[in-house]
């Protein structure tokens, strides 16, 4: 029988809070909360990673999904007619597809996590500045071209959405 | 103990900021100004706007006093003075730095009032000004210290000081670090007499008393940053450890606070256009530089 350690309870905790904040996402109809939500969903998955004493990754994770759920939450506050969520607006469709979607997508992340083989589990972590130079070597090394690339994309689509966002009349003007 | 000199440091170190703040806008020294002022909003009834989204409304004020504090813990004031030295620290600022913008947004849009919520979009446009000129600018001086823990930065620099060896990079954090306090001439989201207080402006009472607070800690939070990355941290002759943090904490914070007194409140559109252009630009150039001399002359 395994034994409850206190960090096996900070890591279900904090999964359970993502997992609650992931739905709540969906529960509110105003979309400053639902995006917030999802940035303390995000944010409930990086402290798990600093309960697995990933210290860099959960770091990392907190610090990004702050800036980015915030940008994602003015482009949905943006786009949707009911922002604020007080005009009871129906805002969900195709819902017995998104539900069947959203079971077989569950069942299939269950069935990876539990099935795959893992090669063998860590028993101790590395220390967390050890960590973060294996991190370093790791990214300009094996991992530097998927990176460089990943990188490269977001920079040419972010040229390009620029390009596009520009009127007609301002790209004369400057051409 | 280490913990409760830390938090009573930065409590009199707000006090203290207060009381610089007062004397800038009023011309007057009063030791007793945030102390008055205190009582006044503490005693003064906190109203409750129509139709809020009442969770941010609470939860903001009290999340921007939450994430100066967390940015504060990795700080070292003395060797062995820090509420916790992470290996990330560097990098652990910056995170906790990121919920400053999170609090805004909620105090932006939790009174359902329009100059609120404008400012809160307005500190979202500034984040994504300042955000690059405070991660750079890290980047850096972790690659003098070759570390990302506060202490080492602190150590790497005991020849000379992050200020001169990296003169570019400081400018570059100490005028980000103003926009992330949103201090003037970067106050957009509160911008007095344009939003009529903007973020702050339908807050009233006890949780005005608390944002307040949340923003003088904030102010003392990013100088102590300011001082540990690039004035020496604890370092100097004479004076113990302590004294010269302090010293040079307050008087980082009393620049930041005279040179905005004597700005123009900037636009945001020039703001984002100089950041991008001319900013990111020097901070790469600067991460360049430092990488150059960080091989020929560590």
């Amino acid at each position: 029988m395994a034994v409850i350690t206190l960090q096996t309870f900070f890591i279900a905790l904090f999964g359970i809070a993502a997992l609650w904040f992931g739905v709540v996402v969906f529960r509110t109809s105003s979309m400053m909360r639902s995006a917030l939500a999802l940035l303390f969903s995000q944010t409930a998955l990086g402290a798990m990673f600093l309960a697995m004493q990933a210290e860099f990754l959960g770091v990392l994770q907190i610090m990004m999904m702050a800036t980015e759920m915030s940008i994602m939450a003015i482009f949905m506050v943006m786009f949707m007619m009911d922002p604020g969520g007080l005009g009871e607006m129906e805002m969900t469709h195709q819902k017995r597809l998104s539900i069947a979607a959203g079971v077989i997508g569950a069942l299939a992340v269950s069935g990876v996590a539990l099935f795959a083989h893992w090669g063998p589990v860590t028993t101790v972590a590395p220390a967390a500045a050890e960590q973060i130079r294996g991190l370093g070597t790791e990214l300009l090394g094996r991992s530097m071209i998927i990176f460089e690339t990943a990188g490269v994309t977001i920079l040419t689509a972010m040229i390009a959405a620029t390009a596009v966002a520009m009127p007609a009349l301002q790209r004369k003007k400057t051409a | 103990m280490r913990i409760a000199v830390v938090l009573g440091f930065l409590l009199l170190g707000a006090y203290l900021i207060a009381v610089l703040e007062a004397w800038l806008a009023t011309g007057r020294l009063r030791l007793a100004a945030p102390g008055w002022a205190a009582m006044a909003l503490l005693g003064r009834e906190s109203v409750v706007p129509r139709q809020p989204d009442r969770l941010f409304f609470e939860t903001a004020p009290v999340l921007l006093l939450i994430a100066a504090l967390l940015a504060a813990a990795v700080l070292p004031l003395a060797p062995g003075l820090f509420i916790t030295n992470l290996a990330t620290g560097a990098l652990f600022v910056n995170a906790a730095l990121a919920y400053v913008l999170v609090a805004l947004l909620m105090a932006g849009w939790g009174p359902d009032g329009a100059y609120a919520l404008i400012g809160g979009w307005r500190f979202l446009g500034q984040l994504i000004a300042y955000s690059m000129l405070i991660v750079m600018p890290i980047t850096a001086v972790a690659m003098r210290a070759e570390s990302l823990l506060t202490t080492d930065i602190v150590a790497s620099q005991a020849g000379l000081w992050n200020i001169l060896y990296q003169p570019l990079g400081f400018v570059l954090f100490f005028l980000a670090a103003m926009g992330v306090a949103f201090l003037p001439p970067f106050d957009l989201p509160s911008a007095e007499g344009e939003l009529a207080g903007g973020v702050t402006g339908e807050y009233t009472g006890v949780r005005l008393a608390v944002f307040r607070l949340g923003r003088l800690v904030l102010v003392i939070t990013l100088s102590a940053a300011t001082v540990v990355f690039y004035l020496g941290g604890w370092l100097g002759p004479v004076l113990p450890p302590w004294a010269w943090s302090a010293v040079k904490i307050l008087a980082v914070s009393a620049a930041m606070l005279s040179i905005g007194h004597y700005l123009p409140r900037i636009r945001e559109a020039h703001l984002l256009a100089w950041c991008w252009k001319l900013g990111i630009p020097l901070a790469l150039l600067n991460i360049f530089i430092v990488g150059i001399l960080v091989l020929v002359w560590p």
